[in-house]
């Protein structure tokens, strides 16, 4: 599904990523893990087209498509979802509208009908229940005043509702409190099929003990430098980032 | 002598005595003293009038060429509202306004009330001082052919309309509306005026309102400017608070060739509290101007300045306001807040919120900032599958809210977000999200 060859990217100038190679197939899911400024959240973000990253080498494919040659809005509608670390704030522009127009977008290009707003509705009241949000969502700007964890939340209900076939989702355990994570790693779980796929970006191990992840990878001065089954988020777990970086030297 | 001043003076001297001449020469003298302002004039520095200073002006005509089309007009209030709705031509009174009450609003006419109430006009018309700079102002004292007074007395609960049609027959013609709100204590109501243009020609609209709220007085005023692009406007706005009153200011500017439209408040006595909310819009090479002074003279009195301007193409927005907090003025609260949002490479905004303060214990906070579309929140919709477009006016959309959120008068609100998406590109795409 998705295959990143030698990817090497810039950000304002400094080389964050350094030929990253990776292969993601349909029905798995992949963990990717590493010490702050490994270059985590770049990697998710050039994956979802930020124009300001700038990719200086290397190719990436989503579903045999070059997906480097698509604006960031023709990935997200070919199935490609980011749930972003830091969940932006945009009062003034409402929730429901957001996720209606993000679900007509990935319809419209499909070349489905657009969603009943009735029944666009009772699908939103659906997700939100089973993400335990509040009816006050509704009513509200995106993200407007949410808690890190009403904003995590927030973006497992919108990939829930656009069903992507690749979920990229950045550090969304972080700041967590264990009830969250776990009504985060159901809404995760429950994506899971054998036509899609799941990245994790995540610094620590918890979020794996709900999500099991087929892979595990350790992203390092921009390069994944060690691979292996979930064995190796709870041995990075025990030994701590130190131990992958002295490898990468060694 | 400017072209334009002569043209005044000669209009002056062309006019016949009313009740109120002695204001009105002391006025026209000061005003032919000071001249026209210049880019030198603190106020004035964003706004040339070169151009208009070599022009010579006539009077405006008081009667239109042809019937005025209602469809010109926003639809600012709805028919189950039973508003009522005055319409001045250029300035001009329709006739037979003699004292008339509609919705418990006595409105009469100035010059009539100069001959049978002195007393109560004296009060709204002083006499020129050499403190005086507003020359505007002066010369709309020395030429407005008559004026509206209005009286609120109790609380009305309709809102009222001043339409107010600019329509020329030439080019260079001049009009100097004036308008004076008078609440008495305890009274509240919703006045709405609203500036329109009929036909090509409108005459430069130098007009003036005075509102003065009695104690624990409410008022929501609205001025909107939804003139062509022809139009200029000079409008000043003079708000003077007793004890406890409260008044919701919107300045509207969605039209015009040139707005230049000032207000100043005095929060006169304890209490008295203000909320101004100023949506300004710049497209084409228009020029907005908008300059707002609150005095806090008295203690524990209230302001709130909400701006946003948006510019785009070639236009130019400007918004200064400035919050002075008079010595003895204790527990002032007040807050300025300026958003602009350039939308061409080309457009030009400038906000200089400031601040002037002799009192100890006040609480007053500023703030302004003015770029593009914020590119982190573009992001964010983009990766929702959001197209560019969508994505953009969107944000743009978001960016007015909260201007008009603030607004009571829901059909208002509707009228003016329907007109401002249509000056805002991908107004087609905007529309979608009301």
């Amino acid at each position: 599904m998705l295959v990143i060859s030698d990817l090497s990217a810039r950000v304002a100038g400094k080389e964050i990523l350094n030929g990253v190679n990776l292969e993601v197939n349909a029905g798995e899911v992949h963990a990717i893990m590493g010490p702050n400024g490994s270059g985590k959240s770049t990697l998710a973000q050039v994956l979802a087209g930020r124009e300001d990253y700038e990719v200086t080498r290397g190719s990436v494919t989503f579903e045999g498509q070059d997906l480097l040659a698509m604006r960031a809005e023709e990935r997200a509608r070919a199935g490609l979802f980011l749930g972003f670390q830091y969940p932006v704030e945009i009062p003034g522009v409402n929730n429901v509208y957001l996720l209606k127009a993000a679900l007509n977008a990935k319809r419209k290009a499909a070349g489905e009908p657009e969603v009943d707003a009735y029944e666009f509705l009772a699908l939103i009241r659906q997700k939100m229940k089973f993400m335990q949000m509040s009816e006050s969502f509704l009513t509200r700007g995106v993200n407007e005043g949410f808690s890190g964890g009403e904003k995590k939340r927030n973006e497992v209900l919108q990939m829930l509702v656009l069903e992507p076939k690749l979920a990229i989702l950045d550090e969304t355990d972080s700041g967590l409190d264990i009830d969250a994570l776990k009504v985060v790693s159901t809404g995760v779980n429950s994506l899971r099929d054998p036509k899609r796929a799941v990245v994790l970006v995540t610094h620590y191990q918890r979020l794996l003990d709900y999500v099991i992840p087929d892979q595990v990878h350790v992203l390092s001065g921009g390069r994944i430098v060690k691979s292996g089954d979930k064995s190796l988020a709870q041995e990075l777990e025990r030994r701590g980032y130190d131990w992958v970086q002295g490898a990468q030297v060694a | 002598m400017s072209a334009a001043l002569r043209s005044f003076e000669a209009q002056w001297r062309a006019r016949t005595a009313d009740a109120l001449q002695p204001v009105r020469e002391q006025a026209m003298q000061r005003f032919l003293k000071l001249g026209l302002p210049t880019l030198r004039d603190e106020t004035w520095r964003y706004t040339d009038l070169r151009s208009l200073a070599a022009q010579s002006f006539e009077a405006a005509p008081c009667e239109t060429r042809g019937a005025v089309d209602p469809a010109a007009s926003l639809s600012l209030v709805d028919a189950d509202q039973h508003a009522a709705t005055v319409s001045l031509i250029n300035g001009c009174l329709p006739p037979n306004v003699e004292k008339t009450l509609i919705n418990g609003i006595e409105i009469s006419s100035i010059k009539r009330l100069s001959q049978s109430d002195p007393k109560l006009m004296a009060r709204f018309f002083p006499p020129a001082t050499d403190a005086d700079q507003r020359r505007w102002v002066l010369l709309n004292t020395a030429l407005f052919v008559d004026g509206l007074y209005l009286k609120i007395t109790r609380q009305v609960t309709q809102p009222l309309v001043i339409l107010h049609v600019s329509t020329g027959e030439r080019a260079h013609e001049a009009a100097h509306p004036r308008i004076i709100i008078d609440a008495a204590p305890g009274s509240s109501a919703t006045i709405i005026e609203h500036h329109v243009s009929h036909g090509d020609i409108a005459p430069l609209n130098n007009s003036n309102t005075h509102i003065s709220l009695g104690m624990d007085a409410q008022l929501e005023h609205y001025r909107v400017y939804a003139t062509g692009a022809g139009a200029s406007h000079l409008d000043s706005l003079d708000i003077h608070q007793a004890h406890g009153s409260q008044c919701r200011q919107f300045t509207i500017a969605l039209g015009g060739g040139l707005v230049r439209s000032s207000l100043e408040a005095h929060l006169n006595e304890p209490g008295a509290s203000l909320d101004s909310y100023s949506l300004l819009v710049g497209h084409e090479d228009r020029h907005v101007d908008c300059v707002n002074i609150v005095t806090h003279a008295a203690p524990n009195t209230r302001s709130r300045q909400t701006a946003r301007a948006i510019a785009s193409d070639v236009s130019r927005v400007i918004f200064n306001s400035k919050v002075i907090v008079n010595a003895g003025a204790a527990g002032s609260d007040s807050q300025q807040s300026c958003r602009g949002l350039l939308l061409s490479p080309s457009a030009e905004i400038d906000t200089r919120p400031q601040l002037e303060i002799h009192a100890d214990e006040v609480k007053c906070a500023h703030g302004a900032t003015t770029g593009r579309l914020d590119p982190d929140m573009l992001f964010y919709l983009l990766s929702r599958g959001l197209d560019r477009e969508t994505a953009q006016s969107l944000l743009v959309y978001a960016f007015l809210a909260d201007v008009l959120t603030g607004m009571s008068v829901s059909s208002a609100r509707a009228a003016i977000e329907n007109a401002l998406i249509n000056q805002l590109p991908d107004s087609q795409i905007l529309r979608k999200f009301r």
